[in-house]
């Protein structure tokens, strides 16, 4: 790889490198962002979809540009080229395959360049693909446009990826080892995927807002891309608290780390979103809290990485104090100013059509389901942020820790959990008292009967107890719900394996969500049991042994051995329980040559009812070792949780798009309905069994948008 | 009584008579470093913290615990040693207060706002004005889509 070595200071990009192609490539980048912003405005205001279109190309020839220019850092990694500083900084000679690519994220210049590079990828996708008016189109190209604006201006100023150095090492500082691990291959991306793939609803959404095509359209056409976000933010934050749990050594997967909370507040946000939407559909109410909700999901997700970047807070994910977080806060207030003030020139129009006809309906519990996950995001961000706002108000810092956040957010969270159980069972509109109880009788019972067992089998702490009683209530609900699809396809002959198949591929959308729910349940049930932790640490000797939760682990050998990365240090600790032998564990205390650091490697052997996880915190090879041990129940069933949420998001994303109209009252501006929407009325069952009709798929008549 | 009652009522007056059981003293040192920031790793608890000095320290609270230390005396001895800002939990009196009503108040203001909005909604929901008859084609509809689900086969797309 061709260099020069010059004098002081900054050099001069060479262009014999690929990686002096990178910078004039995110340049080249900016301006057709730039013109596309320009093209796509133009487009919109005219109502001429040939502009917009061309202004779509310029995105998509952007998009095309921050490939390159990616393709160019990651070329650079593994050619070793540490002339650029991002990759003498995060990379080294003997870091091998996948963490030469992973190290592309991280640090923040490359985080960035990552987030760019999702962006232009998916903006670009969605507006080609998108079927929606050519206005629509045109402002949200403009939105999503501006939004590429500011973050490659930050990439070309103040966050250069391909920043050269002066005097290049022979080798790079290597990658944090604690970032060297699978988790670290999917966890960034996925989260990045997460808050990136919010800017699409949330460009569709200002874009109804300044075209005043408030319909619902929106977030129908972008319905998809919304949930394909919130699906990867979802098993990025798990895949993060894998990571944590395997990674970090103290037997936790949750430290309420103010980047994990960054990354938890679009997530509750915008599951309220994904909820919510379903009224406007069905019954054209809740406009502005919809509206709102995306909005303040876009902000959450940015703010998590201003939080990040501007070094304002303390985590061990912080990456640096650079000086983008001045760039951060004035474009967010931007945002949040602009999006607040579109949606107040709008309110007349985002006016609910239809209004509650009872508190004791599935609509009040959707609006229910709204005020609480906005209770636990407030929370969350309160607890967050309090400790710079007193700091900023009192010059004294406070803390505001775990055990905060446990004691505030744990009743929101059972709330949210227990109308997870009422929903389904709640008929729209409007149900009775007498009805509600005689649909809940079964999952009140399950519940109470899984308090009442727990109890007689020595479990005393009542959230615990709550915890898990709700959970069997909702859990019941849910599967109530399977069974009583079923019974139709089972009355002609199925079994129940084919009529629970047929019930679920009918009615994604439906079935789909309670499969996600039935996954948050199990994840719900995998905390409760940190009830029953139990952690012991002990100094041994070989031969000697530790006792932790009716396990005995026994120091039988150790080892240490190098490789090109580090020394390994590894105990084999024989696992006994009612002294019968049930394995071995072979955590490891390893020093890594390039960074010199010590660093953990956990061990953990997992049943469905409890992990036996053990981390070597001190390590003498010629006398005794330091072995912290834990006994975690049932956290086997938050990873399990998280696959069945997974199998119900696939439910989802197969699922149909096209909405059907609310079975509304007539509008009060009275101007008369189609037919079909004023004509049929509800079946009068318990649940929802509505008969609607689906609205051909097909353009708006008024769209004058180029052929795709 | 019904068995649902009767479960209920058993699983209540366990929840209001359940409280916590006596600890070991490892269990009480590991739930005061999880009540403590760490002094050796930003951002993190004691109990979380991977360094060498978190696990002196942690070693030193079990110490005191085995002598008798109440779990007051080992906090006012940390908070003298490190800070006030090494507590996890914002204290209940002065600015500390502040981070413990917020939320309640916010959360409760919200929840107030919501109701009143829905409960005033639903009493000025008006019955509507007659909607139009139903066309022939959607009467069809009707009977067939209910003979269908009267028979248990596949009446065909279902709204979510």
């Amino acid at each position: 790889m061709p260099f020069e070595v010059q004098g002081q200071g900054l050099t001069p990009l060479p262009l014999g490198s690929i990686g002096g192609l990178g910078r004039p490539s995110l340049i080249a980048a900016l301006f057709f962002a730039v013109a596309a912003v320009g093209l796509c405005v133009g487009g919109a205001r005219r109502r001429r979809g040939d502009i917009a279109e061309a202004g779509v190309r310029a995105l998509t020839a952007m998009a095309a540009l921050v490939a390159f220019a990616t393709f160019c850092l990651v070329t650079a990694f593994f050619a070793h080229d540490f002339s650029l500083a991002y990759v003498a900084g995060y990379s080294s000679r003997s870091l091998g395959f996948p963490y030469v690519l992973t190290a592309l994220w991280g640090g923040m210049e490359g985080s960035l360049l990552l987030w760019m590079f999702l962006l232009g990828g998916l903006a670009s996708a969605a507006l080609r693909r998108t079927k929606a008016a050519s206005v629509l189109i045109g402002w949200a190209g403009a939105t999503l446009g501006a939004i590429s604006v500011f973050f490659l201006t930050l990439l070309v100023i103040p966050a250069d990826p391909f920043r050269r150095l002066a005097d290049v090492p022979i080798d790079g500082q290597g990658l944090n080892p604690l970032l060297q691990s699978p988790g670290m291959v999917v966890h960034p991306p996925l989260l990045y995927t997460g808050f990136v793939g919010f800017s699409i609803p949330f460009a569709f959404g200002i874009a109804a807002l300044i075209s005043g095509r408030l319909d619902g359209t929106w977030f129908t056409t972008t319905r998809r891309w919304t949930l394909f976000a919130w699906s990867a933010l979802s098993i990025g934050v798990v895949l993060g608290g894998a990571w944590a749990y395997t990674e970090l050594g103290w037997g936790g997967y949750w430290a309420w780390d103010p980047v994990e909370n960054a990354s938890f507040m679009p997530w509750l946000t915008a599951t309220a979103f994904l909820h919510s939407v379903v009224i406007q559909e069905k019954r054209r109410m809740l406009k502005v809290w919809n509206i709102g909700l995306i909005l303040l999901t876009y902000v959450l997700a940015v703010f998590g990485t201003f939080l990040t970047r501007s070094g304002i807070l303390s985590s061990i994910h912080t990456f640096s104090e650079g000086a983008t977080g001045r760039w951060f806060l004035p474009y967010l207030g931007v945002t949040l100013v602009a999006g607040l003030a579109l949606i107040g020139l709008r309110l007349d129009a985002l006016r609910s059509e239809n209004r509650f006809d009872s508190l004791l309906s599935r609509e009040s519990a959707f609006l229910a389901n709204n005020v609480l996950f906005l209770a636990a995001a407030f929370t969350v961000l309160w607890g967050t942020v309090y400790p710079i706002l007193n700091e900023a108000l009192t010059g004294v810092r406070l803390a505001v820790g775990p055990p905060f956040f446990n004691r505030v957010f744990t009743p929101i969270g059972l709330a949210i959990v227990a109308l997870t159980g009422i929903g389904p069972l709640v008929s729209w509109r409007r149900m009775s008292a007498a009805s509600l109880v005689r649909v809940s009788r079964l999952p009140v019972a399950a519940g109470a009967a899984t308090i009442a067992l727990l109890a007689i089998g020595g479990v005393t702490s009542a959230g615990t107890l709550l915890a898990f009683g709700l959970c069997a209530f909702t859990a019941t609900a849910i599967g109530g719900e399977f069974v009583r699809g079923s019974k139709s396809y089972r009355r002609g002959g199925l079994g129940w394996a084919p009529a629970l198949r047929a019930t679920l591929l009918r009615n994604r959308r439906r079935y789909g969500g309670y499969v996600v729910h039935l996954g948050i349940v199990l994840i719900v049930i995998g905390f409760a049991g940190g009830y029953g932790k139990v952690e012991r640490s002990a100094e041994l000797a070989r031969g000697q042994s530790l006792a932790v939760g009716g396990y005995e682990l026994s120091y039988a050998d150790s080892r240490t051995y190098q490789t090109d990365e580090k020394q390994i240090n590894e105990v084999t600790l024989a696992v006994t329980r009612g002294g019968k032998g049930v394995g071995t564990l072979r955590p490891q205390r390893n020093f890594h040559l390039a960074q010199r650091q010590t660093q953990s490697e956990v061990s953990i052997r997992t049943t469905p009812v409890e992990d036996l996880y053990v981390v070597l915190t001190s390590f003498d090879p010629d006398g005794a070792v330091v072995v912290r041990a834990f006994v975690n129940p049932l956290t086997g069933w938050i990873w399990a949780g998280a696959a069945v949420m997974l199998a119900g998001m696939s439910v989802l994303l197969t699922g149909g798009t096209a909405p059907a109209p609310a079975l509304a009252a007539p509008r009060r501006t009275g101007v008369p309905r189609p037919a079909l929407e004023t004509g049929v009325s509800s079946v009068p069952v318990s649940g929802d069994i509505a008969l609607t009709a689906r609205r051909a798929p097909g353009r708006p008549p008024d769209d004058r948008g180029p052929a795709r | 009584m019904t068995v649902a009652r009767g479960a209920a009522v058993v699983a209540f007056l366990v929840l209001v008579g359940a409280g916590p059981a006596g600890a070991a003293p490892d269990d009480v040192a590991n739930d005061i470093s999880s009540e403590i920031m760490s002094p050796f790793c930003d951002g993190v608890t004691l109990h979380e913290c991977p360094s060498a000095e978190a696990l002196s320290l942690r070693a030193r609270i079990e110490q005191w615990v085995r002598r008798g230390w109440t779990r007051d005396r080992i906090m006012n001895r940390l908070e003298q040693q490190y800070g006030a800002s090494i507590r996890a939990l914002p204290p209940r009196s002065g600015t500390g207060l502040v981070a413990w009503v917020g939320p309640v108040i916010a959360v409760g203001t919200g929840a107030l706002l919501a109701w009143t909005r829905a409960r005033r909604w639903s009493r000025r929901s008006s019955p509507g004005r007659p909607a139009p008859a139903a066309t022939e084609g959607e009467r069809r509809r009707l009977e067939r889509e209910l003979a269908a689900l009267r028979a248990g086969s596949d009446p065909g797309p279902r709204a979510p």
